[in-house]
């Protein structure tokens, strides 16, 4: 009996797996094909799914756009991805960095404006982005920041980094206080406990936060493309380029995009390995 | 002379040292967001066209009485609860269901892991511009794919018709904003003991009920603030999926509040109506979001 | 000591070079035939004739717009010369944001410029304000291989001539359908509403902004129009759903016998085997009218402005008197095939040669109009997409329709 309940119950985990992949890459791989697809086979009824005249043609105009005179020596594909590297990275840092602070502090310590402080980061989500981004103008504009990564790494982290309090907080809540206290009774101060004990019992959760500040800012559009132009346009602002008042280069816009959506993927595997090991020394100290 | 550790490193009065954690942060997002809050809000009192100076003046609270009568701005409140509403149960049961299938031991499982947040990694504006093609009514790969496997038996223009329009439009969305709900349970899901779910198994605990009474609890806390999260995501910040793939069409069915506030500020000029539209859908959230955080607040704390 | 007398002596030299060097940023959209930078190679020579640096920004459409709209609320002292769309005349001058030109130009510059191109740039105090770059007006295409093989000797004159060839099309199975539409709920659809009503003659509102469109039998007649080609199956049932890329697509994918209006850059691209099955069929015709003899088009003209608050608006006018004058024009015209904005390169021998059909081109842009010139030009559009989507998928009859945008525009009658 237990046997055939573990064959039924791996049965329903392939077909669960399998259900997952094909719905999350499905429309991925629809994507790949449409990237190295011709125009013409593309728009044929019936559509055939493998296409018949393969080729680079649109990965090779996003690397040789012919405009490198005008973008250091790079096409501007190419400054983009690197501005959009720069940018998300350092956001990234800023986020975390501030990120966990407050998160522990609005979890662990009582202090006046607890609450109140976790209330105003999270109501500054209440105000649509679309409302806020020409007010938001001025002030870079008067700042001297506008399309400068220094003024779009500000304004990511704006709001990213509330996003990160309450997700950090989750995870710091779910933490047994013990655990602390028993490190606090060995001479550590709040902040060594922090780092010595809760981050690293925190792990998935950081690691999680830190995708997920790097995907928010990865894909940031509609402050980017308001507040950049040449020098510090970043990716998804040079994608969305491919429009002209008639249309959209699709399949140009499908070679960025898998383009694109390499970084964070290649992040995620590589924070997977971290992941994994950080638990396994979690679990050893435990 | 010795390297000085930063001073709020030696601060161990949590009083001290809380505020001395949280007051950054704050510095740093209101120092951003103070001014378009307060500039929106006097906006929203004026009449303010910028192609029309001569009309411009304090109007105190027309704007807000105009728009409870304006039929295009209280058919997208509606539009935008729907597809919020949908969006976000969706996205919430799905990411649960695929996070426990993921945290199994199965082959492939890191490679499966990392891929998962491919629809999440694509630039918003490319899934859009995907999903525009895979709809496409004449050369669309979703109706290839049915016509295919003979499921249906011509060509459907799916964004035409107004219920099928939000479909799409809310099957794009899910596809692309469940990964965050899978990443943030999974990690959440690393923190249940495995010797609890063991221990569990040995007394004879079925699935269903290891789930409720073990996990569930243990994820409560994220899944809840996901959900949250995926709510203002939603309610607020989608914008690039409607503009491409339907722009509020067919007449007004997929219509959803930022595409209302961008068409009456940046192509219609109309700064003050706008914000105060802007104004009215933040309170609209805001109060729900509050009770909402309270309870989620007090369920974690007390 | 040394050192600091190299870096001072830098200093200058860099202010030097600064105070003696006018730098301007400029700002308009890719044209979407300039694949290669023919703008961007232009604007390198202009710096290299008057040795006046261009900080060239050079983004989408859309972008382009949405980014003025900020930088203009806010002074518009970030740019020097700056996209002007025909659709932002009303509005923007009604906002004070641009520039009249007249004091920089030379007397007679826009002898020889097609009048209609001056016209839409002229405000209501007759000065001109804005010169065109992009003179992107629409034609009539359609498939002759197609005709010929259902037997049809010509190609439309009127719309109801155009329903009958298309059934012929259609039963005989040449063509999918006649033709289809734009009429996805954006921006354009409003443009193609224009289109039709100017083919039946009429007008949105007049120049004192008293509404027409809804009192106005040729606006009648061609909203019912628009409804029978659905009606009567030839025009693509999806249109609703549509926008200019698709319905490009469709027609240079064969499935359709007539473009009501392309963009000229259509026949490049119809040559093009990786991106048409139609190499060698397409040709230009007269716009069909709502009765014989009428013909109209749609002309969506971009032009090159200087913002109020630019701080080097001589210099600023020099780039623009160099970018579309004749020389630059014709080399433009040449690299891409943008349309000149001058009458006599429609005749021109070099470009004959390039583009034959032009001579079908230049016989339709005498009938071109461009669009309403309100200053709540948006706010029309933003009414008229979702009520003419009710009328097009029958929710709504053309004439409930249209005084339902009267109703929602009530506002703004009276205020042009």
């Amino acid at each position: 009996m237990p046997a055939f309940r573990r064959t039924v119950s791996g049965a329903l985990l392939a077909i669960g797996v399998i259900a997952i992949a094909v719905w999350v890459l499905a429309p991925y791989a629809w994507l790949i094909v449409s990237s190295i697809s011709t125009k013409i086979d593309l728009l044929s009824v019936p559509l055939r799914w493998i296409p018949p005249h393969p080729t680079l043609d649109n990965y090779r105009s996003l690397f040789d756009d012919g405009q490198s005179a005008l973008s250091q020596g790079m096409s501007f594909f190419s400054r983009s991805l690197l501005n959009s590297i720069e940018i998300t990275f350092s956001s990234m840092a800023a986020c975390m960095f501030f990120g966990v602070f407050t998160a522990y502090a609005v979890a662990r310590l009582s202090f006046p404006g607890r609450k109140a402080s976790l209330l105003l980061l999270m109501s500054s989500y209440m105000m649509p982005p679309i409302a806020i981004v020409i007010p938001g103008y001025f002030i870079l504009k008067h700042l001297g920041l506008l399309d400068t990564q220094v003024g779009l790494i500000l304004v990511d982290v704006t709001f990213i980094l509330p996003l990160v309090v309450w997700i950090m907080r989750g995870f710091f809540l779910s933490i047994p206080l013990e655990l602390e206290e028993a490190a606090r009774i060995d001479g550590s101060s709040r902040l060594g406990a922090l780092l010595r004990i809760i981050l690293p019992l925190s792990a998935p959760g950081l690691v999680s936060a830190a995708v997920f500040c790097f995907i928010a800012s990865w894909n940031e559009y509609l402050y980017a493309f308001l507040y950049t132009s040449m020098q510090a346009r970043t990716l998804p602002v040079l994608i969305g380029e491919f429009t002209t008042k008639v249309g959209t280069d699709y399949l140009r816009m499908a070679a960025a995009g898998v383009v694109a959506s390499l970084p964070p993927v290649a992040l995620a595997l590589v924070f997977q390995r971290f992941l994994i090991r950080g638990l396994t020394e979690g679990a050893v100290k435990g | 002379m010795r390297l000085r550790s930063p001073g709020f490193l030696t601060i161990d009065e949590p009083r001290r040292l809380g505020i001395t954690l949280v007051l950054p942060s704050m510095i740093i997002v209101f120092g951003f967001l103070l001014f378009p809050f307060c500039y929106s809000l006097v906006l929203s009192l004026l009449n303010y066209d910028l192609a029309r100076p001569q009309d411009n003046g304090f109007v105190g609270l027309r704007n807000y009485g105009r728009l409870l009568q304006d039929r295009y701005f209280l058919n997208a409140v509606v539009q935008t609860a729907v597809f919020s509403s949908v969006s976000v149960v969706l996205e919430i049961l799905l990411g649960v269901g695929i996070a426990l299938v993921m945290n199994r031991d199965f082959p492939g499982r890191s490679l499966l892991r990392a891929l998962i947040i491919i629809p999440w990694a694509l630039p918003s504006i490319v899934n859009a511009s995907m999903w525009s093609w895979i709809l496409n009514a004449n050369y669309g790969a979703l109706n290839a794919l049915l016509t295919q496997v003979g499921l249906l038996h011509a060509y459907k223009p799916w964004i035409a018709e107004p219920g099928w329009a939000m479909a799409t439009l809310i099957l794009a969305n899910v596809w692309k904003e469940t990964p965050f709900t899978v990443i943030l349970v999974l990690a959440a899901l690393q923190g249940v003991p495995k010797e609890l779910r063991e221990a569990a198994v040995v007394d004879g605990a079925g699935a269903v009920r290891r789930f409720f009474a073990i996990t569930l609890p243990m994820i409560a806390q994220i899944v809840m603030i996901c959900a949250l999260l995926q709510m203002i995501w939603s309610l607020l910040h989608t914008f690039e999926l409607v503009y491409v793939v339907t722009r509020g069409g067919p007449f007004n069915s997929t219509d959803i509040i930022p595409m209302r506030i961008y068409w009456q500020t940046f192509k219609g000029l109309r700064f003050g109506y706008g914000a105060a539209m802007a104004y009215l859908a933040a309170l609209a959230l805001l109060v729900p979001s509050l009770f909402y955080i309270r309870s989620a607040y007090r369920a974690t704390v007390e | 000591m040394k050192n600091r007398l190299l870096v001072s002596l830098v200093f200058l030299l860099a202010g030097a070079t600064l105070f003696a060097q006018t730098s301007l940023t400029v700002i308009f959209p890719k044209h979407e035939a300039d694949l290669s930078g023919s703008f961007a190679a232009r604007v390198k020579d202009f710096e290299a004739a008057s040795k006046i640096t261009v900080n060239l920004i050079q983004m989408g459409w859309d972008d382009v717009n949405n980014k003025l709209t900020a930088e203009m609320a806010s002074g518009g002292s970030a740019y020097d010369v700056v996209e002007f769309d025909n659709g932002n005349v009303a509005a923007w001058l009604g906002a004070g944001w641009v520039e009249p030109l007249d004091s920089y130009m030379p007397k007679g510059f826009t002898n020889g410029m097609i009048p209609g191109l001056l016209d839409l740039f002229t405000g209501a105090d007759g000065k001109l304000y804005g010169i065109v770059w992009n003179n992107d007006t629409r034609f009539f295409f359609y498939n002759a291989d197609m005709l010929k093989r259902a037997g049809i000797a010509a190609p439309p004159r009127t719309w109801d001539e155009l329903i009958s060839q298309s059934k012929t099309l259609m039963s005989k199975g040449i063509a999918k359908y006649g033709m289809a539409g734009f009429w996805k709920a954006e921006w354009a659809l409003v443009n193609d509403l224009h289109f039709y009503i100017y083919t039946y003659g009429g007008k949105i509102v007049d120049n004192r902004g008293t509404f027409l469109f809804n009192k106005d039998p040729a606006t009648l007649a061609a909203c019912q129009e628009m409804v029978k080609f659905l009606k009567e199956g030839v025009m693509d049932p999806a249109s609703l759903t549509y926008d200019q890329e698709a319905v490009n697509n469709i027609f240079l994918k064969g499935d359709t016998a007539f473009l009501n209006q392309g963009i000229p850059g259509i026949m490049a691209y119809a040559q093009d085997p990786s991106r048409s099955k139609v190499v060698g069929q397409i040709k230009v015709g007269l716009v069909p009218g709502g009765r014989a003899g009428v013909s109209a088009a749609l002309t969506l003209p971009e032009a090159y402005a200087i913002p109020k608050g630019s701080k080097n608006k001589a210099a600023a006018w020099k780039f623009i008197e160099y970018m579309t004058g004749k020389t630059v024009n014709k080399k433009l015209a040449q690299d891409i095939g943008i349309l000149p904005i001058w009458t006599e390169q429609y005749t021109d021998k070099d470009l004959v040669k390039l583009y034959p059909y032009w001579a079908d081109f230049s016989r339709q842009m005498g009938t071109a109009r461009g669009l309403s010139v309100l200053t709540w030009y948006n706010n029309f559009v933003d009414v008229a997409i979702t009520e003419s989507q009710k009328m097009l998928s029958g929710a709504l009859a053309p004439q409930a329709a249209l005084n339902e945008m009267a109703d929602l525009l009530k506002d703004y009658a009276g205020k042009p």
